[in-house]
């Protein structure tokens, strides 16, 4: 029986992590475009960010002054036993992500949909978001995930259904549409963590698409080539735009295009989008039935990915 | 391209020689403000509880500050989306005077035109670097905190030297992202007719 105590606190420095510190991942992705970045002004702009994230990590703040919509991701196995169950699993999510607020980790950001009321805590309706996933084991793996505004309200997140006629183009042609109307002017962030979900309902597809935005390792490949490739044919499309670094102009645009697929509809093929913003920020956390505690560098929610 | 360092309260001058894709800093009095505090004053009928004037840069901005030890403490800060705020950009420059918009994703044709009219600029980050800007940042007072919550509220700054910033709206009225989507447009059709998609390629309509 893993305690309450134990998994809010683990909650809690969780949250705290992906509001502060960069994974590994993005780190090395970042370090790569500066390597190879021409445009001296891009240069600079990458590198200062690198600078100012690794400053967070130290001092204890932000990453950026949007923290985002606060997203879990949990990775249950199948025997897990909690103290209070799952109920008050999400409920230590939502003191935690309060306690986040209160310490200046979080800004309060969510805010009521028509009253514009806002709580000063981050946690309303529906909010944060949990997702679930079950697997073998007693152990639960603990994600979170920050949602920016920016990546998500300016396009970079949307759907089409694609017709079986129009297939592979298609899919390539709506994603790269998309991406390169919503990093205008930076819209979104970039150089983004571009996810596409392909196949399912709508709301599968932007799932997935999410997923791949913002758990996918960032460098790491579909294991099946014929996704693989739809991957790495958009990334280095969009890598030859230009958009570059809050869409000023240079070489990266994407960090990294993450590909995630459902069975679909022989009437169609659902295709969403999800840009991640550059800081891509998330953070996991396992914890095992002994109440064993181990920081994990990526959330490998897709398995090997 | 030039670089510049200004001093806020900026006058026409100032503002006059900067041309789209200069580099500035800045440096002086501005102000924050989201959608809430426009919607307050220009739908809302409220009027503006202080004076624009010596005060004539405006930060698209919703900071993390927190109270520590009676005193505020700036905690995060990086310039905003001006775009959303478009609907309130050409009554903002205008009954406010303002020389400077620091944001992000530049601002539409109406703030613009305004601008070109009214001698004001629209400045950009290159980077996503708080922690390079919070401490050059006094938090000097705040208006509208109850009426309008720690985020929307009108927080007054004082800066010491923030940027680089880039000119994207010029008092020409000329647009540096306009320039850039013509040859990011270029690159896109080469792109997609290596992954075998010519121009001509339309979707089958589904609905």
């Amino acid at each position: 029986m893993i305690k309450t105590e134990l998994y809010e606190e683990v909650l809690f420095q969780t949250v705290k992590r992906g509001a502060t510190e960069i994974s590994e991942d993005v780190r090395e992705a970042f370090t790569k475009a500066i390597e190879k970045e021409t445009s001296l002004d891009a240069k600079r702009g990458l590198r200062v960010t690198l600078e100012s994230m690794d400053m967070s990590a130290k001092r204890e703040n932000p990453l950026c002054v949007d923290t985002g919509w606060p997203i879990f991701y949990f990775k249950v196995g199948n025997d897990c036993k909690l103290e209070g169950g799952f109920v008050e699993l999400e409920n230590a999510a939502r003191r935690a992500v309060a306690r986040a607020t209160e310490k200046g980790y979080l800004r309060a950001t969510m805010k009521h949909p028509l009253t514009g009321y806002d709580p000063g805590n981050n946690i309303g309706m529906n909010i944060p978001d949990f997702t679930y996933k079950f697997v073998e084991g007693d152990g639960i793996e603990i994600s979170y995930a920050a949602k920016g505004g920016g990546s998500e309200c300016f396009g970079g997140t949307r759907h089409r259904i694609v017709a079986f006629a129009d297939g592979i183009k298609g899919i390539e042609k709506f994603v790269i549409d998309s991406f390169v109307a919503s990093a205008r002017a930076g819209a979104v962030c970039p150089p983004s963590v571009l996810g596409i979900g392909i196949g399912g309902t709508a709301n599968v597809a932007a799932n997935l698409a999410k997923e791949a935005a913002c758990l996918r390792t960032v460098g790491s490949k579909h294991p099946d080539p014929t996704f693989a490739k739809i991957e790495e044919d958009i990334y280095n499309a969009l890598n030859s735009l230009g958009i570059g670094i809050l869409g000023g102009g240079g070489d990266t645009s994407v960090l990294g295009v993450n590909v995630e697929y459902a069975y679909t509809h022989i009437a169609g093929i659902a295709v969403a989008t999800s840009t991640n913003c550059m800081i891509a920020r998330r953070a996991s956390t396992r914890i095992d039935s002994d109440g064993k505690v181990t920081i994990m560098k990526s959330p490998m929610w897709f398995g090997d990915r | 391209m030039a670089e510049y360092h200004l001093t806020a309260p900026l006058t026409d001058a100032d503002v006059q020689k900067l041309k789209i894709g200069d580099i500035v800093y800045v440096s002086g009095k501005a102000f924050t403000c989201r959608s809430r505090l426009q919607k307050y004053i220009f739908d809302e009928k409220n009027v503006l509880p202080f004076s624009t004037e010596g005060r004539n840069v405006l930060i698209h901005n919703g900071p993390v500050i927190i109270k520590e030890n009676g005193k505020w403490k700036l905690m995060s800060f990086m310039p905003t989306s001006s775009i959303r705020f478009e609907k309130w950009g050409a009554k903002s420059v205008d009954e406010w005077n303002l020389k400077m918009i620091v944001g992000k994703t530049t601002m539409g044709e109406e703030t613009a035109k305004m601008m070109k009219e009214k001698k004001c600029v629209h400045v950009s980050p290159r980077s996503v670097s708080p922690n390079l800007w919070i401490d050059s940042i006094e938090v000097e007072d705040v208006y509208l905190y109850d009426e309008l919550g720690r985020i929307e509220a009108a927080w007054f700054f004082n800066l010491k030297d923030i940027g680089p910033f880039i000119v994207d709206i010029d008092t020409e009225g000329n647009n540096y992202f306009d320039k850039l989507d013509g040859e990011i447009a270029k690159r896109k059709e080469k792109a997609l007719k290596e992954l075998g998609i010519d121009e001509n390629f339309k979707f089958t309509k589904l609905y």
